[in-house]
């Protein structure tokens, strides 16, 4: 059994849930306390990815990102390789899929916040971030996480974003969906249903941290 | 407050997720594992599956160069090629996508060789199934998988041949399109199709189900090329061992017994 495939899962989804950590819960904070013009149509792009099929949203990305785009072209002149079809095209897949999770767990934690409490710490004179960062956040902290956590087992579990954007090279993109399918292509039933295990129980585990984390509130 | 202090205080609060975080934090990947720099990916299409598994193995024992492959159908994988895609090899199931990368730049000109000729077969995994191109036609057969001649040289062939049995129109609301030819295999086997056209290499080793080939004048021949396509000059080298390889007799030992028709031997 070659574990490369679970090696490059891990790898993809962990960089984009580390990704996904900082954005999600900054846009979530946002989304929670501040009122601008285009919020919920802000919210509403950021959370395509939960209903979008994962080839259209892989197709979107690989028009946004291929070599005839402009933002393609800038990052092969400045990084000397292309995104598409690298571990850094599964990496920006994954975390797109896996973005809104986080998004609107971080947005409806931050909201639950009893303002009370954030009133409470500013008439003892404590200055905006700190509240932000010594009050809300550490009250917010367990549907952040089970945010994350939920964005960690949807951004292992991709594959048809990461598909069309990385395609599928053993060793170097073919993470665990993909080689699953690889394996039902080539009549290997054997490791499909050893891969497909091992996915599931990741899956199962990440789930049962996230209700561990605490009757977290899942968008 | 105006939103864009809500925008700074947002990002202050993410980054201090990680100090309050204690469980779950997120670590980033250590460095990546560096490939050795005698290994080459072949990007091969999906009639080649089991036949150059074989012959990889025995280039690997030969040379000590591991080779892994990248298995799909030839239009993908020659539209992946030119998008960047990091193969060093590039097996074609048509001799006209090779030309599309060549013409591209991707690839090395003079390293382009033919190396096999397909045939096509009708497959069915039921006992009584059909195996002919007429059987297909049959009320009893419901559903048809052929490889999708969009991006399938071997589905191409299949709708040739169904064209030229003067089939296709009876047959045509029957098909189901596999994504490769391997694919489409796999809708046979499983039984979920109840029969398929398929590339012979694919059935030749099987020991369930029975087929037959299909006449090759009728479909245009599926003569399958290759081509060295390798960025890295220091992969260059041995993606041309494996060229040669699969053209040495050797290699053409292998095609041979997986049902391909070698260059100069007939024909078609």
């Amino acid at each position: 059994m070659d574990w490369t495939p679970l090696w490059l899962s891990v790898r993809v989804s962990l960089t984009a849930t580390a990704i996904v950590a900082v954005t999600g819960t900054a846009g979530g904070y946002l989304l929670a306390k501040a009122r601008f013009r285009g919020r919920g149509l802000l919210e509403a792009v950021a959370s395509l990815p939960i209903v979008l099929p994962p080839t259209v949203l892989g197709y979107y990305l690989l028009v946004a990102l291929g070599r005839d785009s402009s933002i393609g072209r800038a990052w092969e002149s400045i990084f000397g390789s292309p995104i598409a079809f690298t571990l850094t095209g599964a990496v920006i897949a994954a975390t797109v899929a896996s973005f809104p999770f986080c998004l609107r767990a971080a947005r409806a934690a931050f909201e639950a916040v009893d303002p009370r409490v954030e009133q409470a710490a500013r008439t003892v004179g404590l200055p905006e971030w700190r509240v932000a960062l010594q009050v809300t956040l550490p009250i917010a902290r367990r549907g952040v996480l089970a945010g994350i956590t939920l964005a960690f087992a949807r951004a292992l579990g991709d594959f048809g974003a990461t598909v069309m954007v990385a395609g599928n090279i053993p060793g170097r993109t073919q993470t665990m969906p993909i080689a699953l399918y690889d394996a039902v292509q080539a009549g290997n039933d054997d490791r499909a249903a050893l891969l497909a295990i091992v996915l599931s129980g990741v899956a199962v585990a990440a789930l049962l941290a996230v209700g561990r984390l605490g009757r977290a509130t899942v968008p | 407050m105006s939103w864009y202090r809500h925008l700074i205080l947002a990002g202050a609060v993410a980054l201090g997720l990680p100090a309050c975080a204690s469980t779950g934090s997120t670590a980033t990947a250590g460095e990546s594992s560096r490939t050795p720099t005698s290994a080459i990916t072949v990007a091969a299409a999906a009639d080649l599956r089991l036949a150059f598994a074989e012959l990889g193995r025995a280039f690997e024992a030969q040379s000590g160069t591991a080779v892994t492959f990248s298995f799909g159908s030839s239009v993908q994988l020659a539209q992946q090629i030119r998008n960047g895609a990091p193969f060093d090899v590039f097996a074609s199931a048509d001799v006209e996508l090779v030309d599309d990368v060549i013409a591209a730049g991707k690839a090395d000109r003079s390293t382009k060789s033919t190396y096999a000729f397909g045939r096509i077969v009708v497959y069915t995994a039921e006992p009584s199934g059909p195996t002919t191109l007429d059987g297909l036609a049959a009320p009893g057969v419901q559903w048809v998988a052929i490889p999708n001649p969009e991006h399938a040289p071997y589905g191409v062939a299949a709708e040739d041949a169904l064209r030229a049995a003067r089939v296709y129109e009876r047959v045509a609301p029957k098909l189901v399109l596999g994504e490769n030819v391997s694919d489409t295999l796999r809708l046979a086997t499983s039984g979920n199709a109840d029969a398929a056209i398929v590339a012979l290499s694919l059935v030749v080793t099987r020991q369930d189900g029975t087929w037959a080939l299909v006449d090759p004048a009728l479909h245009r021949p599926l003569e399958q090329a290759l081509v060295v396509t390798s960025t890295d000059p220091a992969r260059a080298e041995p993606a041309r061992r494996f060229a040669a390889f699969v053209g040495s007799p050797a290699g053409r030992e292998v095609m041979n017994r997986y049902g391909f028709v070698l260059p100069g031997e007939q024909a078609r």
